[in-house]
């Protein structure tokens, strides 16, 4: 089995670091970005299993990045998980169109990251 | 007078009897002692006649003036014949006399009452014309029939009590002519309403309530309409809601990593030592930072309410600047920046609070160094104006830039240069605090100016002491 490959995208790097070291002790295998433009080329270029994006980031918002990455074919379905310091700047609608799994407030715990991610990418082996 | 008068009428009819009897006598051939007798019954009638008419006018006399005097005293004058009479006419007279005060008192009220109303309504119209809130009445077939001054001047027209105009007519705001109508039609008694009006170019909001007026049918008779300026509320209470969105963020964000950091040494996914010194390093960090964004915030809110407290003394800002740079020498050479500096000889004394225009310096002078590519150069420098009488501090980099659209809010609270973000971690308040200690505080100014590549010159401005301008002067 190959091993499962996620991208984080975060302007802060230590908020980047965290997540990645948890899901790399976890069998990840990791990518990182520190903005949307460069983690719309990872993603395009790798295709992630899982991404794990900040909403606020400068230049490019994490719904940005994912408005984007739904236009593409290759990233169209990728599950998406959110980490927002702003509870209150999506709501249902936008995630359901989106195609947004899961929404994580800041200070957000790394093992509920971890857990969201095994959840979303569970059920997407269950379809 | 009248004894006279009734003397003189008895004389005079008494001769005239006498001369008639007489006449009478002598043409008509009767006996003379018949005529003496005659004459004498007629005398004695008259006399009696004249008794009982002066009675009857004493009498009468008496009960007219008893109208004007106490019964009592009027009573024993008036002969017995008369007083049943009299007492009607006192009856009808007392009641006359009451009826009289009554109006008298009524009168005396009306005209107090009129007075007062009179000045009610001047008071009404005073206090009418005096609020702010523009204040409309409309009748019932929505003619505006009051209207004070701020009405007049925000919906433009002009009332003219003998010409009532229809709302449609005076005023130009649809919205607001609806809304009334609505009120009438709908028989609302209270209903309120968020309306905009564009005036002197500007988007105004306006709290608007409605009231309709009844009459005893319950008809609605009119509607008043008070229209309150909720623009600037609305402002602050949008700069509010950003500033806690702000704040928050700015907050969560070094708690998020302190927070996750912490977890993942309780789950052991530290491995080694220098993995775990290394978290609790990015720990301490994080904690720093989010230590230094709270005293950042908590200056500027107390600055903005004025509840800082501020030491002032005469200080030198060459001094403040000698410090400030021997603090910030280290952050910039590990970027490779040079830091130039220089101060006046003269005396530069300022009346100023020593650590906040030291934060003012550091804080201009990490900017620079933050904005600024490694290699770069930094410098800063005072100079003295004696004829204005204040000393102005330069920062000049050679770094990024600013640019010219956002160059004239980079002193706001939380602003921060969109283009330059990927160049350094802030939270858009050292800029605004800066501000608010030269501004706020010492009553200086702060300017910037920059080009694009080129780098950026931020200063601010400050007054010298007293003692320091006639030291100069000397």
């Amino acid at each position: 089995m190959s091993e499962r490959k996620a991208l984080v995208v975060d302007d802060e790097f230590h908020i980047v670091q965290v997540v990645a070291i948890k899901l790399r002790n976890n069998g990840f295998d990791v990518l990182t970005a520190d903005n949307g433009s460069e983690a719309y080329k990872l993603a395009c270029q790798h295709n992630p299993d899982v991404i794990v994006t900040d909403y606020q980031m400068p230049q490019m918002t994490g719904l940005e990045l994912i408005e984007k990455l739904r236009q593409n074919e290759s990233t169209a379905e990728t599950p998406v998980l959110m980490l927002t310091a702003r509870g209150f700047a999506i709501d249902d609608q936008q995630a359901e169109t989106l195609k947004i799994a899961a929404c994580l407030s800041k200070p957000f715990s790394p093992r509920e990251v971890l857990q969201s991610i095994e959840q979303v990418l569970g059920k997407k082996t269950a379809v | 007078m009248k004894q006279l008068i009734w003397k003189t009428t008895g004389i005079v009819a008494g001769t005239v009897l006498f001369a008639v009897a007489a006449a009478l006598a002598g043409s008509s051939g009767l006996h003379p002692v018949l005529v003496i007798g005659l004459w004498l019954s007629a005398w004695v009638g008259l006399v009696l006649y004249g008794i009982l008419m002066r009675t009857f006018i004493r009498g009468l006399d008496a009960v007219l003036s008893g109208l004007n005097l106490q019964n009592a005293a009027a009573e024993c004058r008036v002969p017995a014949v008369l007083k049943p009479m009299a007492q009607s006419v006192w009856a009808y007279g007392a009641k006359c006399r009451q009826s009289a005060e009554r109006l008298q008192s009524e009168n005396q009220d009306l005209a107090f009452q009129i007075q007062s109303l009179q000045r009610q309504k001047t008071s009404a119209e005073a206090i009418l014309h005096s609020i702010r809130d523009a204040v409309l009445v409309t009748d019932g077939q929505d003619q505006i029939v009051l209207a004070n001054e701020a009405a007049e001047h925000l919906l433009d027209f002009q009332l003219d009590p003998r010409q009532p105009k229809g709302i449609d007519q005076a005023v130009s705001e649809i919205m607001l002519c609806e809304k009334i109508r609505k009120s009438r039609s709908g028989k609302i008694r209270h209903v309120r309403h968020e309306l905009t009006f564009t005036r002197d170019g500007r988007l105004r909001t306006y709290d608007a309530v409605f009231s309709s007026l009844f009459d005893e049918s319950e008809t609605v008779a009119g509607v008043v309409v008070v229209l309150h300026d909720i623009t600037r509320e609305k402002e602050i209470s949008q700069m509010k809601n950003e500033f806690v969105s702000h704040v928050s963020h700015e907050l969560k964000t070094p708690l998020a990593s302190i927070n996750a950091y912490a977890e993942m040494l309780v789950d052991g996914e530290a491995q080694d030592t220098e993995t775990i010194r290394q978290f609790c390093s990015i720990i301490q960090g994080q904690a720093l930072r989010l230590n230094r964004l709270i005293e950042d915030i908590l200056n500027i809110s107390r600055i903005e309410s004025g509840l800082v407290k501020v030491n002032r003394d005469n200080h030198s800002i060459a001094l403040v600047i000698r410090d400030a740079v021997e603090m910030i020498k280290s952050y910039a050479q590990e970027k490779n920046i040079t830091i130039h500096s220089q101060a006046p000889i003269l005396y530069d004394q300022a009346r100023v609070d020593r650590d906040m225009i030291s934060q003012v310096v550091i804080n201009l002078l990490s900017n620079a160094v933050k904005y600024t590519p490694e290699g770069g150069s930094v410098s800063i420098q005072s100079q003295v104006n004696e004829a204005d009488g204040c000393i102005t501090v330069t920062v000049q980099d050679s770094g990024v830039g600013i640019p010219p659209d956002d160059v004239d809010h980079v002193f706001d609270k939380f602003y921060r240069v969109e283009a330059n973000k990927k160049y350094a971690k802030g939270t858009g308040l050292g800029l605004n605090l800066v501000k608010q200690i030269v501004e706020t505080v010492h009553g200086g100014r702060v300017f910037v100016t920059s080009k694009i590549g080129e780098g950026s010159t931020f200063g601010f401005e400050l007054p010298l002491a007293e003692t320091g301008r006639q030291a100069v002067t000397i």
